[in-house]
């Protein structure tokens, strides 16, 4: 059902509009137009004031905050934590956010100091690895230092000068070893008189010739020390990283279960400012359109008159014209019913002064699922599998068509018990006898086709029916004629077919023919100039759509007949155990098959055949000002 | 002549099987593509995808009057 809306127009004075903006958001039932949208309302949005804007700055500040938390936890979690509630007031959840945030932040330094050391850390380790072994037995020797320098592997003739250099500067008492280092390095490590250590870092500081310069405390030791000492160091890093990633999942695991519902109160609140732009202000007042559904006004009232303000008036209006396109759709249905409103909401939204269909669909797809599948087996076996699968998948569209074939599949049953069948043609097994008929029968497949032909006209009668009263309820007159011709166009061909199969005299074969032309007339008139050509188009159309509920015979023929393949197929293999096996496997085929195509092309005769006889489909879902929940509270 | 019959019901409901597959694989795959990006669009998409299989409705309707005669 769709619910009745009333437009109301809040006017009130500026000190009510925080009470007024913060009720209408508890509440959560009014839709607020926005006023720089309305023709003939001529008012200027609200324009915040500078604390507003201060405040909005600053909610918007600790929502990034959380947004950047919530990124930053999230890979500290295998699977997400059940978000839980908190409603402290934003200045405590505001202390929590920057309490948080600093200790991440401190974290993170840490965490990047210790891997910025590792990364130095592991060059270090990987040079003196290379280069201790290779070092000469004078660089043990008191009074000696050693000096290293790293160049490029291209750079070996400006390594041959600073060798050369070198010796000279130090008159000889230089030893060396050269290696290479990484992809593209080479390393030179010297040993030479302590006190010639600062002219000959001056040399390659001017040479801008990189030094390899072990950190301050490596200094004073040994090439071995220093190895010793780094490894040791390296290991404390790691333990230390894994100390604050513990940190971090400790901190993720007492914070991350709040952050949506941190992040709810701030859009919650950001949402408040949000709507203020959308409310009509003058010197003093505010004013305030929108939409409420009509059982809901009073209580609303009620709300706003006893706390916020005796003073507001609240005013029902009627809808201008220019607004009967964009009256918002609430849909409201029993729970029983809601697989079917998604579906429906699947083709389109309602438009306001449409006939909600969900009722009929309810009615109409799982009988012709039924009728497809037509298996006492198959149902109740779709019956257990739906009804198992249901607890599981609650929500989405796949939750919804396994609502649709659980209901189907009731009707797949009673049809079954119709056409006697029980996985394809063992109902003679069971002794179970068709009652209206056997589909495995040549003789009861044009029984059959009629069947499904006079459903198609009836399904697409009672749409035609719909839509022309509809039509005729809103005065529309370009639908009038156009439901109207189709639906008299219909009578006509029935009146011509019943004469052909001696259904209704002969005689009245003309009438018959009037009243095709007349509905080709009506129905051509509906399109203007080019129903000349449209209206014929569309009536065959119409024979199109009715012959399109063949399919719900010729799918329950493919479903039987595959049952009967596999049932047949046990005596034929030889070996009873095979034929079995391969019995098992082609029933399975078949109830898969039997679960999927038969939704889908019920679906279609709905969206397609039945819905375009009386549905439009609109864009405006009721969409009101309400507070936003967190996910496992809403659900 | 049953042999005739037989093989005008089959190319009845057989080529018009293969036509419809051939226009359901052009908007099948475009419909993905459109539903990929606007997820709401998957039931127009299916309302698209089945419109062709008239054809071989139609096609199947030929030929159960063809055979039932």
């Amino acid at each position: 059902m769709i619910s009745r809306m009333s437009r109301l127009e809040i006017i009130g004075l500026k000190d009510n509009l925080p009470g007024t903006v913060r009720m209408l958001h508890e509440l959560g039932i009014m839709q607020i137009d926005d006023i720089r949208s309305l023709q003939n309302v001529y008012m200027q949005p609200f324009n915040l004031t500078y604390e507003m804007m201060q405040k909005r700055e600053s909610i918007d500040i600790i929502n990034a905050k959380v947004n950047g938390l919530e990124d930053l936890f999230k890979k500290y979690f295998t699977t997400r934590p059940k978000d839980l509630e908190d409603s402290s007031s934003i200045d405590v959840i505001k202390e929590k956010v920057e309490q948080v945030t600093s200790i991440v932040q401190q974290l993170t330094q840490h965490k990047e100091n210790l891997q910025d050391e590792l990364v130095s850390l592991s060059k270090y380790r990987e040079i003196l690895k290379i280069m201790v072994p290779l070092l000469p037995e004078s660089a043990k020797k008191s009074g000696n230092a050693t000096i290293g320098a790293l160049l490029h592997t291209t750079q070996t003739r400006s390594m041959n000068m600073l060798i050369n250099q070198l010796r000279s500067m130090t008159q000889g008492k230089f030893e060396m070893v050269t290696v290479k280092v990484g992809e593209s390095t080479n390393a030179l490590v010297g040993v030479l008189p302590r006190d010639l250590v600062v002219s000959v870092e001056n040399y390659l500081e001017r040479e801008k010739i990189t030094q390899l310069v072990l950190p301050d405390e490596y200094t004073t030791l040994s090439s071995g020390e220093a190895q010793n000492k780094i490894e040791k160091q390296i290991e404390n890093d790691h333990k230390e990283l894994d100390e604050a990633d513990n940190r971090f999942l400790e901190l993720a695991s007492t914070w991350g279960p709040y952050l949506h519902a941190w992040q709810m109160t701030c859009l919650n609140i950001l949402d408040e400012y949000e709507i203020y732009s959308r409310i009509g202000e003058t010197e003093h007042t505010f004013t305030i359109y929108g939409w409420v559904p009509v059982g809901q006004v009073q209580s609303l009232k009620d709300h706003l008159h006893k706390q916020v303000s005796s003073d507001i008036m609240i005013n029902e209006l009627d809808v201008p014209k220019e607004l009967r396109d964009k009256i918002p759709v609430m849909m409201q249905n029993p729970k029983i019913l809601k697989p079917f409103e998604h579906l429906t909401k699947m083709r389109a939204i309602p438009a306001y002064f449409d006939i909600d269909p969900s009722k009929l669909m309810a009615i109409f797809m799982p009988i012709f699922f039924g009728m497809m599948v037509g298996d006492v087996g198959y149902g109740f076996i779709l019956l257990i599998l739906s009804l198992l699968l249901s607890r599981k998948v609650t929500k989405g569209i796949f939750g919804d068509l396994i609502r649709t074939i659980m209901y189907g599949s009731i009707w797949a049953v009673i049809f079954g018990f119709l056409f006697g069948e029980f996985m394809g043609t063992l109902g003679s097994v069971i002794h179970l006898k068709p009652i209206l008929m056997d589909r495995t029968e040549p003789g009861s497949t044009m029984k059959l086709l009629y069947m499904v032909i006079g459903v198609g006209v009836f399904h697409i009668t009672l749409g035609l029916v719909l839509g022309l009263w509809n039509a005729l309820k809103h005065h529309n007159k370009v639908h009038i004629l156009e439901r109207g011709g189709m639906l008299t166009g219909l009578l006509g061909l029935l009146v011509v077919v019943g004469t052909m199969i001696n259904i209704l005299p002969a005689s009245i074969n003309l009438v018959g023919y009037i009243l095709i032309g007349v509905g080709v007339i009506l129905l051509g008139a509906s399109y203007g100039k080019t129903g000349v050509i449209l209206g014929p188009i569309e009536f065959v159309g119409l024979i199109g759509n009715i012959l399109s509920y063949l399919r719900i015979a010729a799918l329950g023929l493919a479903s039987v007949f595959l049952a009967k393949v596999a049932n047949d197929i046990v005596g034929m293999v030889g070996n009873l155990v095979v034929g079995i096996l391969v019995a098992v496997l082609i029933h399975s085929l078949n109830l898969v098959m039997g679960a999927f195509s038969p939704t889908i092309q019920s679906l279609r005769l709905q969206y397609v055949e039945f819905f375009r006889k009386f549905y439009e489909g609109g864009n405006n879902a009721f969409n009101p000002f309400k507070k936003r929940v967190l996910l496992e509270a809403e659900e | 002549m049953d042999g005739i019959i037989q093989l005008a019901a089959a190319l009845a409901i057989g080529l018009t099987a293969l036509a419809t597959g051939m226009a359901q694989r052009g908007i099948g795959s475009a419909g993905v593509g459109a539903i990929a990006e606007k997820p709401e669009l998957l039931g127009s998409v299916i309302i698209l995808v089945a419109i062709p299989e008239t054809l071989v409705i139609l096609g199947f309707a030929v030929a159960a009057i063809i055979l039932m005669g």
